[in-house]
């Protein structure tokens, strides 16, 4: 599919369509929409911004790429002044301070914001139901959820809703919904994007990245985003990804794991279609290596240890004293209880208080560092991998999207779920969800700042699929 | 010896117990195996500790400094009243 980003900048730069025109459709099909993808409409600061790009052009002023450009943001980032619920009662009416640095940068190459969008609560679920806005639909199939928990930020881009959307990838959060609705989702190698202004969930694979219908799109909003910031130390310098010189196939080694696609849950059609897809890169003449992944039945154990400690830390601030909604009580740890309990969802509460289980006495120990141990193991697995491949293919998810209400009543199967996701955010990796291949499309991950490569893989699938 | 804290203390949270799933994931990982790690390997950190910055203040502009008092979730004259802190 041609870049959504340039055919639009072309309609403008042409004059067919103003930007303000362009700005009010997207506004009206978003509030329109029976999708449940977006919290809070935008439509004030857009429409202002928009007018500035019309004035810029009709004095024969030159724009950039994404200046006029409508784009959408998962309601866990900030934008000062704007809402940033996290989908949760707690924050419904809880203003941006500032704005995140992802979405400053973007503000300032001139794209336009013009949604928040529905999400599962602080990042907490795998298919868009754990919210307070309404459970978000699939695009292609309105009984199925959207995925999660960047669900209404590919809703909105599989439905053009929205030019592109930033969404922030935890376990998987951009790459599983991408795949349910059939867009490109890419999850930075971590540290390439800052997190500043993004509510954190699990901070050590907390990542920001876009969602979008093309492969150049992910390019040109990467190369607006990435880089080191001041406020958020993990972040890196990195070069500008560059689609344009093709992938030499030859220089290529393919892996996937072989433990990933033996896994009994997994759909015997994706199954399939995955080891379709490998056929087809073997006749290619691409060397192809099944690799072993030791730690895959332990691999789901391992992230949710880690996310739910890490998440009972960084939600431990949300207690109603200094913002969100406080509860009144006769005592101040009374007022807490209250408070949190009635704040937070019930997915929300399982994961806090897991958290503070495998933090606890008794735990700490057993659970919470044998999970650092086990990720370190992950980790140095990678690393031995990629001395042998360049690029690791795996299935998105290892069933079809479910049925909207049936997720949330069996937590356990939804976090095995996310089997194919996590261990790429565990070893900080690029992995790119191209919609290709699988009903749910495949994942491409290569090492460590290797961004560029996932996505010119991407690019040579695209050719001879 | 200090006092076991309750998960409904430790969460504040209202009822908090173990769920049965996450008791699940937890075994899983009493049992896992785990590998000898090498530390000898290098895994490219992304960030090296010594390239971290000056730890320094930076005042927040008005505007965030306003946004700030409007999201207190009590206020009063500009200042955010707090709840009862001395008690018990």
């Amino acid at each position: 599919m041609a870049s959504a980003i340039i055919q639009t900048h072309e309609k403008l730069v042409k004059k067919e369509i103003s930007c303000t025109q362009l700005v009010k459709e997207k506004l009206e099909a978003l509030a329109k929409n029976q999708y449940n993808s977006v919290n809070f409409l935008l439509s004030d600061l857009a429409l202002a911004k928009a007018k500035q790009v019309d004035d810029k052009i009709a004095k024969g002023e030159k724009i950039g790429l994404l200046e006029g450009i409508p784009f959408g943001v998962k309601d866990v980032f900030l934008l000062q002044g704007q809402h940033a619920s996290a989908s949760s009662k707690f924050l419904k009416n809880y203003i941006s301070p500032y704005t995140a640095t992802a979405i400053q940068k973007l503000v300032d190459a001139g794209a336009i914001p013009v949604c928040k969008e529905n999400a599962d609560s602080f990042g907490h679920g795998s298919t868009s139901e754990n919210t307070i806005f309404g459970s978000v639909k699939n695009a292609h199939n309105e009984e199925l959820v959207g995925g999660g928990s960047s669900g209404g930020s590919a809703v909105n881009v599989a439905k053009e809703y929205t030019v592109f959307s930033i969404g922030g990838d935890t376990g998987g959060s951009i790459r599983q919904p991408a795949g349910y609705n059939k867009v490109y989702g890419f999850k930075p190698t971590y540290g390439r994007i800052s997190r500043y202004g993004l509510m954190a969930y699990a901070s050590s694979t907390d990542c920001v990245g876009p969602i979008t219908s093309s492969l150049e799109d992910i390019e040109l909003v990467m190369n607006v985003i990435s880089g080191k910031d001041y406020h958020d130390q993990t972040t890196y310098e990195s070069q500008a990804i560059n689609l344009a010189p093709a992938l030499t196939p030859e220089s290529v080694t393919v892996g996937y794991y072989g433990d990933f696609i033996d896994n009994k849950g997994l759909d015997e059609k994706i199954k399939s279609d995955f080891l379709a897809v490998i056929e087809k890169i073997k006749a290619k003449g691409i060397q192809v290596k099944a690799l072993s992944f030791k730690n895959a039945d332990t691999l789901v154990s391992t992230y949710y240890a880690l996310a739910m400690a890490e998440t009972a830390s960084n939600l431990a601030r949300l207690d109603g004293s200094m913002y969100g909604e406080r509860i009144a009580a006769d005592t101040l740890k009374e007022s807490y209880a209250v408070t949190r309990s009635e704040g937070f969802t019930a997915e929300s509460q399982r994961r806090i208080v897991g958290g503070n289980q495998v933090l606890s006495q008794g735990y700490a120990d057993e659970i919470y560092l044998k999970a650092q141990a086990l990720r370190k193991n992950i980790i140095q697995l990678f690393t031995q991998d990629f001395k042998e491949v360049s690029v690791i293919l795996s299935p998105v998810s290892p069933t079809l999207p479910p049925k909207i209400g049936n997720s949330l009543k069996d937590p356990l199967a939804m976090y095995l779920s996310d089997i194919y996701t996590i261990g790429f955010s565990l070893g900080e990796l690029p992995t790119l969800t191209t919609p290709l291949g699988t009903a749910t499309g495949i994942q491409i991950t290569a090492d460590k700042k290797q961004d560029e490569l996932t996505l010119k893989f991407a690019k040579y699938l695209n050719e001879i699929l | 010896m200090s006092k076991m804290m309750s998960l409904e203390d430790l969460s504040s949270i209202k009822g908090a117990t173990s769920s049965k799933a996450i008791e699940e994931l937890f075994n899983n990982i009493k049992k896992a195996p785990l590998n000898d790690i090498d530390n000898n390997v290098n895994n490219n950190p992304i960030v090296e500790v010594s390239n971290l910055r000056q730890d320094v203040v930076i005042s927040s502009s008005e505007t965030e400094k306003n946004i700030i008092k409007q999201n207190f979730p009590k206020e009063k004259n500009g200042y955010l009243v707090v709840s009862k802190v001395i008690e018990n």
